[in-house]
């Protein structure tokens, strides 16, 4: 009897030094994913780095801002040697601020009802669908879900929003703020993000003598095996740095020989 | 100390302590006109002919540079209308909010809907993208039309036509701190400004408010006789001079636009 061969999601390879091996070649395609971490950890490093590499390899990408301007965002990226502004310029990675996009909807507004939920669920389809993104970031989710006040709505949209990118084979990471990465903590502000998203990657900082590493686990991902263990993160001018924290912490054929 | 204001006294001669309603049959049953720096608040009703009386205030345009109509309603090609109908001058400073306000603040949520029901196309990501700040359109009117008036010189001549535009949109507390800065610089300046507020859905509150500001308070009413309308000007507030208190019924003709036509005094 002929062995079942065996069904292996296709990946969107991230690029970034590291992840792509703890992921066993990268996040399945079209997944939403939660990139939770505390301030300073790196996540928007991580998620502007993610679209550059897509961009590298000639994808369209798309970067949501809450949280700092544009203007902002792209002067601090840029100091980074894997950033090339052309990329924006040309239009493979398109940035766009959530302010001007709340002004354009008229949804400048305190709180949002599910109307409003609905065209900016709507907005964001559009603009994935029209121009053919297949990466895209929102940072911060928890930025834009502070304006929706009920825990179902927020469900609802991050299950909405999530369905129809899947559909248009997006892959999507959604930046979330947390207070705290440590035992204990919710990967998430509002408790919903983390049971809707299809992988969880933390990021925090952990105390070794005296010196705080900052460190990425990834504590879920559907579709795919992949290690649990903690990775010490370096943000270093060509990208976002992953190496294993413990010697059997990652899980590729090269570091499992290293660790065993 | 009170501020004082050193008039030109060729100016005050010019002048003089009272100015036309824009009325002469007016003029003549205030004995004369309204005192200069005097604010009046106008209540109206629908239909009772306060938006004339409103530009016909403004025709006598003693300095037609120191003339401001402020108009929340009508756009200016109405108003150019109406002063060239009655042969009033046309070289007074005019602000219409109202048409601004659909302009800018209008047409932009009509945008935002075409967005919400239609999506965005091709064209419109671009210029998203493109976009890094929010286009900042909120205009406060209020700060803007009580700098306009505050800029005003000496005898100075204003309407705001009306103030309802403002208490809908922004905090009837702040509208009537305007109205009480402009009274102040009005009555300093020795300006005369009119201010129209409609009755309809008034809080009697801000109605109360307004009218203890006010030094002069008029309202315009309509009502029917059968198969008429009769139209009149209530004096009910005119400081210093109750004398003045008054009840007059007007109708509007083609020539000299509102004319009174019986007076009885409030007793």
């Amino acid at each position: 009897m002929q062995p079942a061969a065996v069904y292996t999601r296709d990946r969107c390879v991230t690029g970034i030094h590291g992840l792509d091996e703890i992921l066993r070649g990268g996040i399945p395609y079209g997944s939403t994913v939660l990139a939770a971490g505390t301030c300073g950890s790196g996540k928007t490093t991580l998620g502007m780095e993610f679209l550059v590499r897509g961009a590298l390899a000639g994808e369209a990408c798309a970067h949501f801002t809450a949280t700092e301007p544009s203007v902002k965002l792209l002067e601090n990226i840029r100091q980074y040697a894997f950033f090339d502004m052309n990329m924006v310029d040309s239009g493979l990675i398109n940035v766009f601020d959530m302010d001007v996009l709340y002004s354009w909807l008229g949804l400048e507004k305190a709180s949002f009802e599910l109307d409003d939920v609905h065209a900016l669920i709507k907005a964001i389809v559009d603009i994935v669908n029209t121009i053919g993104v297949t990466r895209l970031v929102i940072d911060s989710v928890t930025t834009l879900c502070y304006k929706i006040k009920s825990e179902q709505l927020i469900r609802d949209f991050l299950f909405t929003l999530g369905k129809k990118l899947a559909t248009l084979g997006c892959t999507t990471i959604l930046i979330s703020e947390i207070t705290s990465a440590t035992e204990n903590a919710h990967w998430s502000s509002f408790g919903v993000e983390e049971a809707i998203a299809d992988g969880i990657i933390v990021m925090g900082d952990v105390e070794r003598m005296g010196h705080l590493l900052r460190f990425l686990q990834v504590v879920k991902m559907r579709g795919t095996a992949h290690s649990r263990a903690k990775h010490a993160i370096e943000l270093t001018p060509l990208g976002v740095m992953l190496t294993p924290m413990l010697k059997w912490g990652a899980q590729s054929d090269k570091t499992s020989r290293w660790g065993s | 100390m009170a501020r004082k204001f050193d008039f030109d006294p060729e100016d005050e001669e010019f002048f003089s302590m009272v100015g036309s309603f824009g009325v002469p049959k007016f003029d003549n049953e205030m004995h004369g006109g309204i005192p200069r720096g005097f604010t009046l608040i106008a209540f109206t009703d629908t239909g009772s002919g306060s938006e004339l009386f409103a530009k016909q205030f403004t025709s006598p345009a003693e300095e037609s540079e120191n003339t401001l109509y402020v108009s929340t309603n009508e756009g200016q090609a109405e108003i150019v209308r109406i002063f060239q109908k009655y042969s009033w001058p046309m070289d007074i400073n005019v602000r219409t909010i109202g048409e601004e306000y659909n302009s800018t603040v209008l047409e932009r949520e009509l945008l935002a809907s075409r967005y919400r029901l239609e999506g965005f196309q091709l064209a419109d990501i671009q210029r998203l993208a493109q976009t890094r700040f929010v286009d900042e359109t909120n205009q406060d009117y209020l700060t803007e039309v009580t700098n306009e008036i505050m800029a005003l010189g000496p005898y100075f001549r204003a309407v705001v036509d009306s103030l309802d535009f403002f208490l809908q949109r922004e905090d009837p507390a702040r509208v009537v701190a305007m109205v009480r800065m402009l009274q102040a610089h009005a009555q300093l300046h020795r300006g005369l400004l009119l201010i129209s507020v409609s009755t309809n859905g008034l809080d009697p509150v801000i109605k109360q408010e307004l009218s203890s500001i006010a030094d002069m308070v008029l309202s315009f009413k309509v009502r029917t006789i059968g198969t008429d309308f009769e139209t009149s000007m209530i004096v009910s507030k005119f400081r210093n001079a109750p004398e003045n208190l008054k009840i007059l019924v007007f109708r509007v003709t083609p020539e000299e636009g509102i004319t009174p036509e019986t007076v009885e005094r409030i007793a």
